[in-house]
Parts: structure tokens; sequence; C-alpha cells
């Protein structure tokens, strides 16, 4: 690509993201992202290998050249002193940083409905929900307006907002990319992730970001991802299906999706064989106490005393943290903070915390079950349904929390996975899911590759 | 209801978050909700002998102990709500400890 085509590249992508608007999925108004990107495009390093690549951004990940408001009020406006590491990375590589996209309020929520900007509409069909948290992320992708963006994953933000708006989500190992510059949500649990409208986009970004970091202690001492090449064939992949990520009452419109994706896959070569993770179905409960105990822990520093907005009128500093937090977060975090302060507190820690990380060992031991048996990947549907209706779920938190269950078990065990379109149903978009063995992304990669090119995403299953 | 709203209540000021008085049921309405759900775990045996799942590198990397300046691009006065002569201002002290009477 020259500069002239990098240019190109930022114009062309500024007006597909004013045609975009209507989705709710930017936060950075458009006129601010078009002069941010023909200055991108001006300064860019022409040898990157993501030169002229615009790449929008989950607004809880810290740039300098845009505020980083986590779709929430209390951060309205807030500048970061300082940019994510994966930011760097991306700048590095000559890639075009367009803008912030909308998420669910601190990444908590699976619809984008949350944000404190209002909810995000589904590319595909606008009465529906994008999924979440990184709602604005997949909508952005999936509406064309960008071939990337970055996410990030506490219980599946990246890969269920990927299925419902048929693009490509990779979820990472935990430790693969650095989260320098990520809003904490569960530190445990967090990790950036990748939406692109294709296996290739998606992989390259990833493979940009991945690597090792000295300012995060939790990335690994690793090199960056390495691409595999696109596969002819899966021979001698072996690839479990495990029995409980296929319900007697899954959605039959996602499993005859998935069932065409499984016959594909043995038409390729691989290996196909059944397999058991027994405690998945405790994966949600599993999930709903050490993602609240730790966002509990994490969103203590928003007390409106360094930064951030704080609550008007108090006159003592009691009244300044709770009036701050009590009017700056929205509902859905509310109720996740006082959820993990509940499980954390005195008489109820063994009964919950200390059993959930029981249970997080389990689940953990089952994939280690699996992998030991020689199987190198498995595969699911990424979600039990497809999109689900605007407003449809935010009366009860349970039912909108099960939208995560074929997710959440990857996120509990730090292994990497991903989604990517494999059929439609009424002309929604239905994810398959690779969950992988830690750190061989690659694997996961080569198999979507070639389920990619050996079936229609798009067609109706 | 497993959780009332009165426990709502002390929850929220443990947590250093104001609740309207009048979300107070409903709050406790959808923590119950919540609690019940995931109370099946206690339910379902084993997992106490199973090896501890800690996600990150087995080993923690140690910075080296040395006074290195922030690396910000801006100052803390730029994102702090209130700064004074290098600190941070909240209300006055002898308000706060009024406000720990409060609490007693």
């Amino acid at each position: 690509m020259t500069e002239v085509e990098a240019l190109a590249s930022a114009k062309a992508t500024a007006t597909r993201l004013g045609k975009a608007k209507r989705l709710n999925a930017l936060l950075t108004p458009t006129t601010v992202v078009r002069k941010s990107l023909l200055a991108q495009a001006k300064e860019a390093h022409p040898s990157g290998v993501l030169y002229g690549m615009p790449v929008a951004l989950k607004d809880n990940i810290c740039t300098l050249e845009f505020p980083t408001t986590c779709g929430s009020k209390l951060l309205e406006a807030y500048q970061s002193p300082y940019e994510a590491t994966v930011v760097t990375k991306l700048k590095d590589a000559g890639a075009l940083i367009a803008g912030k996209a909308n998420l669910d309020e601190f990444a908590m929520g699976s619809s984008t409905e949350h944000s404190g900007f209002g909810r995000v509409l589904n590319p595909v069909d606008r009465t529906r929900v994008p999924g979440g948290s990184s709602g604005g992320s997949a909508a952005l992708v999936g509406a064309g307006a960008v071939p990337a963006a970055l996410g990030s994953e506490t219980g599946g933000s990246v890969r269920q907002p990927a299925a419902f708006c048929g693009v490509v989500g990779i979820k990472p190992t935990y430790g693969r990319v650095s989260r320098y510059g990520l809003v904490a949500f569960g530190s445990s649990l967090d990790q950036i992730g990748v939406l692109g409208r294709s296996v290739h986009d998606a992989a390259r970004v990833l493979s940009v970001i991945s690597g090792r970091d000295p300012r995060d202690s939790t990335c690994e001492n690793r090199d960056p991802l390495r691409l595999p090449t696109v596969p002819e064939r899966l021979e001698g992949f072996v690839i479990g299906i495990p029995k409980e990520y296929f319900p007697v009452d899954l959605n039959p419109g996602v499993r005859r999706a998935c069932d065409r994706a499984i016959r594909a896959l043995k038409d390729l070569g691989a290996a196909v064989r059944d397999v058991s993770l027994p405690h998945t179905p405790y994966a949600i409960p599993t999930y709903y106490v050490i993602a609240p105990a730790e966002a509990s822990s994490n969103l203590a520093r928003f007390d409106g005393v360094r930064y951030g907005n704080r609550a008007d009128g108090v006159t003592t500093l009691a009244e300044l943290y709770r009036q701050t937090r009590g009017t700056g977060f929205g509902p859905e975090v509310q109720r996740r903070i006082l959820v993990g302060t509940y499980v954390l507190s005195s008489g109820y820690y063994d009964a919950y915390y200390k059993k959930a990380q029981q249970m997080r060992a389990l689940l953990a031991q089952d994939f280690r079950n699996v992998f030991d048996r020689g199987v190198d990947l498995i595969f699911t549907p990424t979600t039990p349904t497809t999109a689900f209706k605007a407003g449809e779920r935010t009366k009860d938190p349970v039912s909108m929390y099960l939208a995560d269950c074929f997710t959440a078990p990857a996120n509990l065990t730090g292994v990497p996975a991903m989604s990517l379109p494999i059929g439609r149903v009424k002309g929604l978009p239905v994810g398959g899911q690779f969950i992988g063995q830690p750190f061989l992304e690659d694997d996961m990669i080569e198999a979507a590759y070639a389920l990619e090119r050996a079936i229609d995403g798009t067609e109706e299953a | 209801m497993s959780v009332t709203p009165e426990e709502v209540r002390q929850i929220a000021r443990l947590a250093e978050l104001s609740v309207d008085e009048e979300h107070l049921p409903d709050l406790a309405a959808q923590m119950s909700r919540i609690v019940d759900y995931i109370a099946q775990l206690s339910q379902v045996s084993g997992g106490e002998n199973a090896k501890p799942f800690i996600p990150g590198p087995d080993a923690i990397r140690l910075r080296a102990d040395v006074v290195a300046p922030q690396p910000l691009e801006g100052k803390l006065s730029d994102f702090a709500p209130a700064f004074r002569e290098g600190f941070f201002l909240v209300p006055k002290l002898g308000a706060f400890e009024g406000a720990e009477e409060d609490e007693e």
C-alpha cells in the first residue's frame, strides 16, 4: 500500500463510519475520527504489516487521541494520560485507529444495552441486540465500516457479539496479549481480543498485538503469534464435540448450522470425536461469582477523588464516594458490585467464592482431560440462540447471563477460543466456536481458515 | 427472597454505593434471583482437592526496585476532579470524621 492508498483508506473509512452512525456503535464523533484518520495516514509506518488498515477500539482500551469512557457517565470525557500497549503495537504496525466503539458499561453485559451512551443496534437486524459487551466493535465490523476492531473478553464479550453480528471473533489465551491500558473488570479473566470480517483479518491483527510486555506481569514472555498458512485439508486434526454444548433445548437452527459445519470438518479430513466436559453447566454460576467479586474490587478505584466525574454538593468524604459511585455507575454495574461485595462478605465467602474457585479448577481439569486424550480442538456453537430482540432480557439478569453459557468456560480456564460465521437462521447469523489448547492459537486459526473456505457463513442453515 | 432490602442497604454501604430507598425492593429481588442461581454451586460436590486454577505465568516477574517517573503524557491536574499544589482535593478531614461517627 502506498501513502496515497493509505489516505484513500482513511477517507473511505471515515465515510463508512458516517454511514454506520445510526447503529450508535461509535462513541467518537465521526468528524473527529475523520480528522484523526487523515493525520494518522500521513504519519503511519509504510513498512508496517497493517499499514493503512483501520482498526476501531473498544472504549475500555486507553488512547491518547480520544477519550476513554468505558461506556460510563462516570468517565464521560475522561482523557487517559497513557495509551495501552496494544494501541502502540497497532500504530507501530501502521494501522489507523478508527475511533472508540460503544460497549456495555465497564464491559458488563451481553447485549450492549447497558452503555451509558445508549444501546447499539445489530447491523443485520436493527431491532435486535449486537451482543456484548464488545457490541460496538462487532457492529462496526459487521456493518463493513472497518475490517477489524479490538474488543475485550471477560466471559465471552468478543465471541458472543461476533456470533450475533456475523463476524469473526478471537479470544487469545490468557497472557498472550498485554492488558496494560485495558481498564480492569475481572483481572483473572480479562483478555483483549480481535473482531474481524474474516479469519485472516482478525488473525493478522492478533499477531501484531500479541507478545511480551514488561508493563504487564500477567503477559507471558513469548514471541508474537506466528500466523499459520491457509490449509487445503485438515487431515491429522482431531476435533472434539462436547455433548454438554448441544443440549436438547438448543435452538434448532443453531444445531443445524453446527451439524453442517461438523460435516464440513469431516469432509476436510479432520477426525471428529464425541467428548465430555461435564462441569460445563456450572460455568455461568461460577462466572457470576468470580467476575462480580473481582469487579467489586477493581471498580473501587472509581471514587471521584483522582479522575473521572465526581458528585456535586457533598460535604463529607463518605458522601463523595457514595454519591459519585451511586450516580455515576449504571444499574448493571451497581448490581454486579453489590453481588461481588455480597459473595466476598464475611459468612458468605466459603459458600460462594471458595466454592466457585473449586468449580473453576474442575472446569480447567475438564479441558485438560480432553486435550490430554489426543484432541487438538473442540468445536461448539458460540451461543445457544441467534441475536435476541432489544429489551427482551433486560428485566431478568440471569436470562441475560445465560447468553454467555458456551463462551464463559474458556475465560474461566484461560484457553483460547474463537467464533466464526457458520450460517444463518431466518437471516440471523450463527457462530461456530473453536476452543484450543493454551498458546496454540495457530491450530485454532488454521482450522478456522479451512472451515471458512469450506462453508458459506451467510447461507441459511 | 434470599436477600432482603435491609441486606442490600448494608452491602451498598460496604461497597460505598448510594442506593435510593425506593429502589431497594427491586434490587433485593434482582439480587435474590442472582444469588439463588449461583447457589446451585453448593449442591455440587468435589473440587476440594482439585489443583487450584491460577491463570497467567507460573512465576510473576518482578520489576526492578527503582523509583522511575510515571510514563504519563499529561499532568495529574489534567484529569483530577480537584487538584492543588500536588494534592488531590477532597472534603475536609473534619467532615470525614463526622461521616465515620454517622456510620457507627
